[in-house]
């Protein structure tokens, strides 16, 4: 990949982040450049889930901006529906309708944001759950699917509008090795065919060193982003001992 | 277990249960651990009473040895004693040191050693924390309720206009939840309340002589009042609680967050159907109840007061000539509708992050619909008796 550098997609600049009175994050600034894959890292608790959902809108900031695609988060909510559909989310959980079927589930951001007949709404439904290794359960109810498989009905319906920018939340967490490796190749597929960027949360060195372009690290100490690089400069270079521990952790386990 | 020199006391030491011997000398206590230390064994709590007088009566000793034999059996149990008494040793300023210990204990005191040192949060605080509380809380209380019931309004204002989100199915489906459902359950309670104002009305009325009234006074009680009321009661229990646990349980799974995602408003998408669908509901079945009340008080005058039917149902028909009666509770039962549905959804779509405050936001659905239901019901009251309705 070559891809012209300094085209970010996402700028994210001296972020801001609190419930209430509880802050979470501060200071936060980076970029992600266009058709990337970007991890956040960090331990649980520092804020890696609440920064995204800042940045998909569901959080505001304290302080600070985010800039997707250029049109600027927080600033103008005109934008709103049409950022909706330039990104999609895979929640921690899948987070999936509970009261639709899997299929109802998929076709629904279809049915509303597109003017799509019936019959093509059904074909690209079939197409983005085979596209996960759901074909068949069409029919299920979330309550009777596995947690991974929950996971990937959820991905199937990020997928569904073929959003530019896909954000996911942790989603090898719970999933079995091959699984989450079918996951990673769709990933990096993605990202190569379609150019889409990717926003991932993520624990799983294996999964990281192998589909990140570029990764931070929030620390939950400092409340604040403090590092950033390739995962390979980062294991290589980095001044911070917690980043280092983070990448080294496993490595002679999963190497 | 041989027991060394120079032992000040000896517990217990065979090897079923824990034993803890001390050794006495120059202001320094050598403490042994042998035994099984294991959570299982019920001597420990004599050996801990032991340990607890012993450790009063130490004032003077300024050093302590803490050791184990070789052999000494032990889970999560020594660990605490071990902790415990080195917190206690730490806190009277005095010298602890470790000798042998068995292979993985140390690094499991090690591992613990870490303290308690953010502020525990369910401690209470006492008035200054609460009336912080409060007012932090402030805005729940006014400012988000307002908040939702506009953005409510918004959301009708959109289906209105044909550019809502809402799907005609969930309305039906919502509709077919909350009323067809709700038959039986409406049924048995307004029978019975018909039949008890019967039963109570008879027994006054008799001593007028004017028995034959307890038809006004069934059918006038129902439809004025307790037609309404008794659904609105029904429908808060059963309905307003389940808008609740679903919409609360949706956030909990993070399926609100993610419609929002995709431009969905959860207010168009979810509280709409369910608020509208009981809105045209409770009138309904208002009416239903209305009905098998007066028939409730029927089964009363034919049978224990020994009227004729046609006897009863007209001295029904003419308490009954003004169609107004009827209206003002079937008024009164859309807004209570209104009152569950929105009570209802907004408590779901609030309820906080775990399961804990979804029951809390459930129960608090039901109270406060309840609530004010009757609140609105009395006030209903009395705007028609101002208005000289009634
Ligand atoms: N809805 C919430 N309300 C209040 N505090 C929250 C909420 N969600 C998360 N937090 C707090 O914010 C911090 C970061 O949480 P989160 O972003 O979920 O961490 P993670 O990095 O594990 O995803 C935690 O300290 C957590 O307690
Ligand atoms: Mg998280």
């Amino acid at each position: 990949m070559n891809s012209v550098e300094s085209n970010p997609i996402i700028t994210v600049k001296n972020l801001q982040l609190a419930y209430g009175k509880h802050l979470v994050l501060k200071n936060v600034s980076f970029e992600v450049e266009q058709g990337h894959c970007l991890v956040v890292m960090g331990g649980s608790g520092c804020g890696k889930s609440t920064l995204l959902k800042s940045m998909i809108g569901l959080l505001e900031p304290i302080q600070g901006e985010i800039c997707i695609n250029g049109n600027m988060l927080w600033v103008d909510n005109s934008h709103g529906n049409k950022i909706a559909k330039e990104f999609g989310v895979l929640f921690q959980g899948g987070a999936l309708w509970s009261s639709m079927t899997i299929h109802e589930n998929v076709a629904l951001p279809l049915g509303l944001h597109t003017d799509l007949a019936d019959k093509e709404i059904e074909e690209l439904v079939h197409y983005k759950l085979s596209l996960v290794g759901l074909s068949g359960f069409e029919n299920f109810y979330p309550s009777q699917l596995s947690g991974g498989m929950k996971k990937r009905a959820g991905l199937a319906r990020a997928l569904a509008l073929d959003p530019r920018i896909l954000f996911f939340d942790e989603p090898s967490a719970g999933l079995d090795p091959i699984t989450s490796k079918r996951l990673d190749d769709l990933i990096t597929e993605l990202k190569e065919s379609l150019g889409m960027t990717f926003v991932v949360i993520s624990h799983e060195l294996a999964s990281i060193f192998n589909i990140a372009d570029d990764a931070i690290f929030l620390d939950a100490k400092l409340k604040t982003l403090l590092d950033r690089g390739t995962p390979r400069s980062l294991l290589d270079k980095s001044i911070h001992e917690e980043v280092v521990d983070f990448l080294t952790r496993n490595e002679s386990s999963t190497n | 277990m041989e027991n060394k020199s120079h032992n000040d006391g000896v517990e217990k030491n065979a090897m079923s249960i824990p034993g803890l011997e001390w050794k006495h000398e120059q202001g320094e206590l050598f403490i042994t651990l042998s035994g099984r230390w294991l959570l299982s064994c019920p001597e420990r709590q004599q050996v801990l009473r032991k340990w607890q007088s012993l450790i009063k009566q130490a004032r003077d000793i300024e050093i302590f040895h803490i050791s184990c034999t070789e052999d000494v059996i032990w889970d999560s149990s020594l660990v605490i004693f071990i902790r415990n008494a080195m917190g206690e040793f730490e806190l009277n300023k005095k010298k602890a040191s470790l000798g042998y210990l068995p292979d993985g204990l140390p690094k499991l005191l090690q591992l613990s050693k870490e303290r308690k040192t953010t502020k525990d949060k369910n401690v209470h605080e006492g008035l200054a924390e609460d009336f912080d509380k409060f007012t932090a809380d402030l805005p729940n209380y006014f400012a988000r309720p307002i908040e939702f019931i506009g953005a409510v309004i918004i959301a009708c204002t959109e289906l209105v206009s044909g550019r809502s989100v809402m799907r005609l199915g969930d309305l039906v489906e919502s509709a077919r939840k909350c009323g067809a459902s709700a038959l039986p359950i409406v049924t048995l309670i307004s029978f019975l309340t018909g039949l008890t104002l019967a039963f109570v009305g008879s027994v006054q009325l008799e001593k007028f002589n004017a028995k034959i009234y307890v038809a006004d006074l069934v059918s006038l009680a129902m439809v004025r009042e307790m037609g309404a009321l008794m659904v609105g009661i029904i429908m808060a229990g059963r309905t307003g609680a389940s808008f609740a646990a679903e919409l609360g349980n949706m956030k909990l799974n993070e399926e609100i967050d993610s419609l929002r995602t995709f431009g969905i408003s959860p207010i168009s998408f979810l509280v709409l159907p369910r608020t509208l669908a009981l809105f045209l509901m409770t009138p309904l079945l208002t009416l239903y109840a209305d009905i098998v009340g007066i028939l409730g008080g029927l089964t009363v005058g034919t049978l224990v007061m020994n009227f004729s039917t046609v006897h009863y149902l007209e001295q029904t028909q003419s308490a009954l000539t003004h169609m107004w009666e009827i209206y003002s509770g079937v008024t009164k039962s859309l807004v209570f509708g209104l009152i569950i549905g929105l009570v209802g959804c907004y408590k779901g779509m609030n309820s906080g992050p775990d399961s804990a405050a979804l029951g809390k936001s459930v129960t608090s659905a039901v109270v406060v619909s309840i609530t004010c239901i009757i609140v609105a019901d009395a006030l209903f009251e009395m705007i028609f008796s101002y208005l000289e309705l009634r």
